[in-house]
């Protein structure tokens, strides 16, 4: 307690930073530290934007726009009257309505037998311990039960893995002040992410800052970094050219440790890793009475 | 010393032999990396259906075209596909070729066309619908080939608007192109015509 009244950095600082250091543990851990497979490879932030080939694709589409288009413009006009086929429904859909009602079915179980357990608070006689030693059976399997459903649950909204992509920023430059990271995908997607003194004191002390996270194409694209502050507006801006994995999450780390206006992003030290999933864990259930 | 002279002009011959089968060995490699193998245009739909789903989460498959050459079998080494999302009002095309996109673009003209139906026919099965409905007799008579063949749903079918039809387009140097338009679901052909 002591020590933390002594700190120099207001509370909240402390929390930001408490939060940044638990957040390095896991995909900023030293590559050895990581998963098999997650060494992180170095890439190089460009000043000027890589020119790549740029292949033509969906030509006859395009010589032939006027008289396709036409035709979809036709069928729009054309009436058809046709019997409706309503679509297939997901059956994991009824699953869960299915799985709702057995958390209802197991949770009145429990509550009819812990308000009979708490009407019998002597156990007389042998044969009271043995209902008892029941319904703990029961109670077990219930538990079994739940951990069967959060599994299903599990497999069906945490185990795909979409293609994703990280960008954080780590340390603080060695000079400026970066007030906000802005970073532009391909597509024109464009992501401002401001700094406050706090997170620039997160960062001096080893914490990383998330700038973007979200769906990528899976290809080989170049994204374009910016930083605006004192001494970085006029920076200009860093390419980072990368191929993000299909239904993998790729990290972009964008360390300014190095990093100073005046040579530009080309100073910032950008690395590329791929976070390889890992066997799901097994589901756990904590239960109680209200939730068994 | 002859011993010594025969042993060092054994192994020049063997360095020698060594750099000449390396050598042959990248010139058979280097044409293998420049052209990556032909497939059918199913192939490359999971890939490009990830990148669609990417760009947005109501992105349907409206169209595709082959971006390179056809062979015999209906396969080419590069496909373009086309998503409309409705949300966005916008189309975007993708184009596969050895396993990766290659190139992304918005097509910049109003498309809002019907995503295809499921369970088309892949690219090999509707050329040999195609070549037998007359497209093999118009290679032969006019020294004619495979064009251009392109997936979507409606605009060239004839009698049921709900269909998704292959189109192939067959060129000669001397003679109109010939069109034969096949039913993506069933491999029957709808229809044929020159022009």
């Amino acid at each position: 307690m002591a020590s933390l009244r002594r700190s120099p950095l207001p509370r909240r600082a402390r929390a930001v930073l408490a939060l940044a250091l638990v957040l390095l543990a896991a995909p900023l851990a030293p590559p050895a530290a990581r998963a098999q497979g997650e060494s992180v490879t170095i890439v190089k932030v460009e000043r000027e934007k890589p020119v790549r080939e740029k292949r033509p694709t969906l030509r006859f589409l395009k010589a032939n726009r006027d008289f396709i288009r036409a035709r979809f413009d036709r069928l729009r006009v054309t009436t058809l009257e046709r019997r409706a086929g309503a679509t297939e429904l997901d059956p994991r859909f009824l699953r869960y309505r299915e799985l709702l009602a057995e958390i209802a079915r197991a949770k009145d179980s429990v509550a009819t037998a812990a308000d009979e357990r708490e009407r019998h608070a002597l156990f007389s006689s042998v044969g009271d311990l043995a209902k008892l030693e029941a319904e703990l059976d029961q109670m077990e399997r219930l538990l079994a039960a739940q951990g069967a459903r959060l599994g299903v649950l599990q497999a069906d909204f945490t185990g795909r893995q979409r293609t994703e992509l990280d960008v954080l920023v780590t340390g603080a430059a060695l000079a400026g002040v970066v007030d906000s990271v802005i970073v532009t995908l391909e597509d024109g997607t464009r992501v401002v992410a401001g700094l406050d003194d706090t997170q620039r004191q997160a960062l001096a002390r080893g914490g990383a800052f998330e700038v973007f996270r979200g769906l990528v194409e899976p290809r080989e694209q170049v994204i374009e970094i910016r930083f605006a502050g004192d001494g970085w507006s006029q920076a200009g801006s860093g390419y980072v050219t990368l191929e993000p994995t299909r239904d993998r999450l790729t990290f972009l780390r964008l360390d300014l440790a190095q990093a100073q206006p005046a040579r530009g992003l080309a100073s910032v030290v950008a690395g590329l890793w791929r976070h390889e999933p890992g066997p799901p864990p097994a589901p756990t259930a904590e239960a109680n009475r209200d939730e068994p | 010393m002859d011993d010594l002279t025969r042993r060092s002009r054994n192994r020049r011959a063997e360095s020698g032999s060594a750099v000449a089968f390396a050598f042959a060995l990248a010139l058979a490699a280097a044409p293998a990396l420049a052209e990556p193998p032909a497939f059918a245009a199913r192939e490359g739909l999971e890939l490009v259906s990830a990148a669609a789903q990417a760009w947005s989460a109501d992105a349907v498959l409206v169209y595709l075209e082959n971006d390179e050459d056809l062979d015999g079998a209906g396969r080419a080494t590069r496909w373009g596909y086309l998503f409309h999302s409705p949300s966005q009002a916008r189309a975007r095309a993708w184009s596969v070729r050895g396993g990766k996109l290659v190139a992304a673009e918005n097509l910049d003209m109003r498309f809002d066309a019907p995503a295809l139906g499921a369970g088309w026919l892949d690219s090999g099965a509707a050329l040999a619908a195609a070549e037998a409905g007359g497209g093999e007799r118009f290679r032969n008579d006019h020294r004619g080939r495979l064009l251009t063949m392109l997936l979507m749903r409606g605009a060239l079918s004839e009698g049921d608007p709900d269909a998704t039809t292959w189109t192939l387009v067959y060129g000669s140097p001397g003679a109109p192109s010939l069109f034969v338009v096949v039913d993506a679901a069933t491999g029957r052909i709808q229809r044929t015509w020159r022009g």
